[in-house]
C-alpha cells in the first residue's frame, strides 16, 4: 500500500494543484470545493487540499477506497446498486467545485463483472451527474477532471512510472512554471480556431478505409481549454444528428469501461451506423451500439490539438487530445455545442490522422497530415517560441 | 467460519456489534491503512443487505487546515459531514493512524476551534444514538505507528488486538456476551451506590455517582470493549489524580498528567510532558475542566499498556475518567466540545472504595460483591 510517499512532494503535483485550483476553477474564498477520488490519488489531493486552503476556500474530499465497487456490484441487489445517499444530492446542490482526480491502482478491475449490473449502476449514478452538469451549464459551479500518475495508467501506457509521470505532467504543461499562462495562451488560440470552424457547414474527413461526410452547419465548436480536463487540448462539437455518410475506421483501439476494442469500422447512413464490425470485441461493439436509439448516432466531432501528446497510451483523458488526431464519439451529444443526440453512451474514438489524414471544410482542404493548414494552432512549443520573441 | 483474522473481524462488527440490516447506511470511517478490514466489512454489509460507504481520511489535511487555515475554515462544516451526522444508521470508525503524532507542532487553541465547531455534530450522533437511530462502534485496526507506540512489531501487536477483541477465540460473540452478562451484573451492584474512593499512589480521588446510571460495554460501541462507566456528579468531584498511563489525544501524547478537583472542577493540572496542550484542553470551554465519565476497564485480555486509549481504557485493573462531554444515557449532563479519557492504573497498591466500604483492590473487585 501507498505509505512512504507523503514526504518529498514532485513538484509538479504541487504545480498541477495550483493550476488546478487557480486557472481551471479559479476557486474563489468561501467556495465549497470537493476533491473526488480513490485512495490513489492522495499526493494530488493532498496538494489540491492545500492549494484551496490558500485560496481561502473551504475544501473537503470525497476519497474513496480501492476494490469496493467491484464488491458492490459483484455483491449487490438491484436496489442496493442503485442507492443514491441522500447527501449526495444535498451535496451537489451546495457544491461551488469539483476537482476529479481519476487514478486507480487497477485499471482493469470490473473486468469481470456483469456488464448489466454496471450498466445498472452507471445509469442510477448519472442522475446525480446530469444535476453536476445543469448546474456546471447554468454557470453555477465549475469542474475539473485530472490524473494523478499511477502504476496502473503506466502500465496501459506500456511505460515505466517514471516515464509516464514525465508524460503526464508535460501534457499538462507543469514541468515548467509558467503553467497557468501557457494554458491562457492555448485557450485563446484553440477560441480562434472554433470561431473559424464555426464557419463550416460540412467536414469531410480521409483517411484509411476512412470517407465520412458529417454536417457540423450551425452548431458550435466550443475549445476545451483546461477548465474541464487537465491536461486538455481539443475543439469540438457535436454534429447534425441525421446526416453522417460514409465509412471510418478507428486506427487506435476504442476503449470503453475498461474494455478494448480493436480495429472498429463503421458505416454511417443517415445520421446512423448501419454497420459496425471490430477485428477483437465485435459481440461487445454489437452490444454498444444496441445500448439505446441514441447509441448508433454521433454525438460528438473533435480534433485533437495537445502536441506535447505524442502517444496512445489507452487512457482517454489523454488519448482524444494527442495531437493530429480526431475523435468521434457514438451516443450522447453537447447542447452547449447544439447537438440533441440523447444516449447512455457516450463513446469517444479515435481516428489517427497524423500520416495520411486530410480535412475538408465545405470542399476546401484545412487539415494535412495531423495539422491545420492556415491559422494553424501554435503547438505548446510554438507558443513558448512566440512568447520568448 | 472466515478465513482470515479480517474477515473474522468484520463479521463481529457487521452482525454482533452493529448487527447492519437491510436499507441501512452504514458509514465506515477510518484511513486507508485499514483496507483489508474496510473491504471485508464492505462485503459483509452488503450481503447483509446495507448500503455501505467509505469515508476515507486525505493524511495531512488536518495539519493543512490547522497550520494554514483561517478561523471561518477551521470551523467550516462540509455538506457531506452534516449529512452523514444526520443520516447514517450505522458508522463503524477504525483508528488506524500513519502517525499518531502527526499534529503535535499545531497550536492547541486552533484544535480547541476546530473540536468546538464540531462538537454540535458529535452531539447530533449521541442523540441519535441514545435515540436508537444510529448504532456506532468504534475499533481499531493494527498499524505501525500503533505498534510502536505499544513497543512492539507489527505482528506481536496484531495478536494482542486480535487477542483483545477474543477474535482468537472459537466463539467470539459468545464470549462478548459472557462478558456482557457479568458487566451487566456490576453495573447493577454499582448503581446502588453514592460515592466512590479512589486511592493509589500519587492519588486519593472521591466521585460522587448517586442517581446515575452505569453502563456495561460489550463490544458494541467500542471494540474491543470491556468497561463499566458512568457520568459523574458534575459538582462532587475532590481531591487529586494521578494518570500513570501516558494520555494520547488529537495527534500528540501527554505524560504524567496530575489533576487536583473541587467541588468537580480541575483547580490544578500538571503535566512533564504536553502541559501546554493540557491547560489548552482545559481551556477549550466550561465544561472542559468537569468529568464526564467515569469507569472501570473489565477487559482481562488486555494485559498491558499500549498508548492507545481504546485498548488501554479496557484494560482489567484500570480505571479511566474523561474530562468533558458526558454520555447522555449514564445520566452525566456535563457539556463540552472536549472528550478526553485519562487513564489509571489500579493494578498494585490500589484500593477503591464505595460509600465507605472497601469494594476493589490490586485492580480487582472483591468476591461475592455482584
Amino acid at each position: 500500500m501507498s505509505v512512504g510517499y507523503k514526504t518529498g512532494v514532485d513538484p509538479r503535483v504541487a504545480r498541477l494543484a495550483d493550476l488546478i485550483v487557480d486557472y481551471s476553477l479559479e476557486l474563489q474564498p468561501e467556495q465549497v470545493f470537493r476533491i473526488d477520488g480513490l485512495e490513489v490519488a492522495s499526493p494530488l489531493a493532498l496538494e489540491l487540499y492545500r492549494a484551496a486552503i490558500r485560496a481561502g476556500a473551504f475544501p473537503y474530499t470525497g476519497l474513496g477506497l480501492e476494490g469496493t465497487l467491484e464488491l458492490l456490484l459483484e455483491h449487490g441487489s438491484t436496489e442496493q446498486i442503485s442507492y443514491i445517499a441522500p447527501h449526495q444530492w444535498e451535496e451537489i446542490e451546495e457544491l461551488d467545485a469539483i476537482a476529479t482526480i481519476w487514478s486507480e491502482l487497477n485499471t482493469r478491475a470490473l473486468s469481470r463483472v456483469d456488464p448489466a449490473k454496471h450498466s445498472n449502476y452507471l445509469a442510477f449514478q448519472r442522475r446525480l451527474h446530469n444535476r453536476r452538469w445543469e448546474r456546471i451549464a447554468a454557470g453555477e459551479m465549475r469542474w475539473c477532471g485530472t490524473l494523478f500518475p499511477t502504476h496502473a495508467h503506466a502500465q496501459d501506457a506500456g511505460m515505466s512510472l517514471t516515464s509516464y509521470e514525465d508524460f503526464v505532467f508535460s501534457a499538462c504543461h507543469v514541468d515548467s512554471e509558467n503553467a497557468a499562462e501557457h494554458w491562457r495562451l492555448v485557450a485563446s488560440s484553440l477560441q480562434a480556431r472554433a470561431e473559424a470552424l464555426g464557419e463550416a457547414k460540412e467536414l469531410r474527413i480521409l483517411g484509411p478505409d476512412t470517407d465520412l461526410r458529417v454536417s457540423v452547419d450551425g452548431r458550435t465548436w466550443i475549445a476545451a481549454d483546461g477548465r474541464y480536463n487537465m491536461p486538455d487540448g481539443e475543439v469540438f462539437t457535436s454534429p447534425v444528428e441525421t446526416v453522417t455518410e460514409g465509412e471510418i475506421r478507428y486506427t487506435f483501439p476504442a476503449i470503453y469501461h475498461g474494455r478494448e476494442v480493436e480495429d472498429i469500422r463503421l458505416r454511417f447512413e443517415g445520421g446512423r451506423v448501419v454497420k459496425g464490425e471490430a477485428a477483437r470485441g465485435d459481440d461487445y461493439l454489437k452490444t454498444l451500439l444496441d445500448m439505446d436509439e441514441g447509441a448508433r448516432i454521433l454525438g460528438e466531432l473533435a480534433f485533437g490539438l495537445n502536441y506535447e501528446i505524442d502517444r496512445f497510451t489507452r487512457n482517454i483523458l489523454f488519448d482524444e487530445k494527442i495531437g493530429g488526431t480526431m475523435h468521434l464519439a457514438l451516443g450522447s451529444a453537447f447542447t452547449q455545442a447544439g447537438g440533441s443526440n440523447t444516449s447512455g453512451l457516450h463513446w469517444d474514438m479515435i481516428c489517427d490522422l497524423r500520416e495520411d489524414g486530410e480535412v475538408y471544410a465545405d470542399g476546401e482542404l484545412i487539415w494535412k497530415a495531423g495539422r491545420f493548414l492556415h491559422e494553424p494552432v501554435p503547438s505548446p512549443a510554438g507558443v513558448e517560441a512566440a512568447e520568448r520573441a | 467460519m472466515p478465513d482470515t483474522r479480517h474477515e473474522r473481524f468484520a463479521q463481529v462488527l457487521v452482525d454482533y456489534s452493529t448487527h447492519v440490516g437491510e436499507g441501512d447506511l452504514v458509514l465506515i470511517e477510518s484511513t486507508p491503512l485499514a483496507a483489508p478490514l474496510i473491504r471485508a466489512l464492505y462485503r459483509r454489509i452488503v450481503q447483509a443487505g446495507g448500503h455501505p460507504e467509505v469515508r476515507i481520511g486525505l493524511d495531512g489535511a488536518a495539519e493543512a487546515l490547522l497550520t494554514a487555515g483561517n478561523d471561518e475554515q477551521l470551523a467550516w462544516i462540509s455538506p457531506r459531514l452534516r449529512g452523514d451526522a444526520r443520516e447514517a444508521n450505522v458508522r463503524i470508525a477504525i483508528e488506524a493512524e500513519t502517525n499518531t503524532r502527526a499534529l503535535t507542532g499545531t497550536d492547541p487553541a486552533r484544535q480547541a476551534i476546530f473540536a468546538r465547531s464540531r462538537a454540535h455534530l458529535r452531539d447530533l450522533t449521541m442523540e441519535r444514538a441514545a435515540a436508537g437511530e444510529l448504532r456506532r462502534v468504534v475499533t481499531a485496526f493494527p498499524t505501525h505507528s500503533s505498534a510502536q507506540d505499544a513497543e512492539m512489531s507489527l505482528a506481536d501487536y496484531e495478536d494482542f488486538v486480535y487477542r483483545a477483541g477474543f477474535l482468537d477465540e472459537e466463539d467470539p460473540v459468545a464470549s462478548w456476551r459472557a462478558l456482557g452478562e457479568k458487566l451487566g451484573r456490576l453495573a447493577e451492584w454499582l448503581d446502588t451506590k453514592k460515592e466512590l474512593r479512589v486511592v493509589t499512589e500519587g492519588t486519593d480521588l472521591t466521585v460522587g455517582v448517586e442517581g446515575r446510571t452505569w453502563i456495561p460495554c460489550d463490544g458494541k460501541e467500542n471494540f474491543p470493549d470491556g468497561e463499566v462507566f458512568t457520568g459523574p456528579v458534575e459538582t462532587s468531584v475532590d481531591g487529586h489524580v494521578r494518570f500513570s498511563f501516558p494520555a494520547p489525544h488529537a495527534g500528540r501524547l501527554v505524560r504524567d498528567i496530575e489533576l487536583r478537583f473541587e467541588g468537580g472542577e480541575v483547580v490544578e493540572a500538571r503535566a512533564s510532558e504536553g502541559e501546554d496542550f493540557l491547560q489548552g484542553m482545559l481551556a477549550m470551554d466550561e465544561g472542559a475542566r468537569r468529568l464526564g465519565e467515569f469507569a472501570f476497564g473489565m477487559n482481562d485480555s488486555v494485559r498491558e499498556f499500549t498508548g492507545h486509549t481504546l485498548f488501554d481504557e479496557k484494560l482489567g485493573g484500570t480505571v479511566h475518567m474523561a474530562l468533558g462531554k458526558a454520555y447522555p444515557e449514564s445520566g452525566g449532563k456535563n457539556e463540552s466540545a472536549l472528550h478526553w479519557d485519562l487513564v489509571c492504573d489500579l493494578r498494585r497498591e490500589s484500593e477503591v472504595h464505595a460509600d465507605g466500604e472497601l469494594v476493589y483492590r490490586d485492580g480487582e473487585f472483591l468476591p461475592d460483591l455482584f
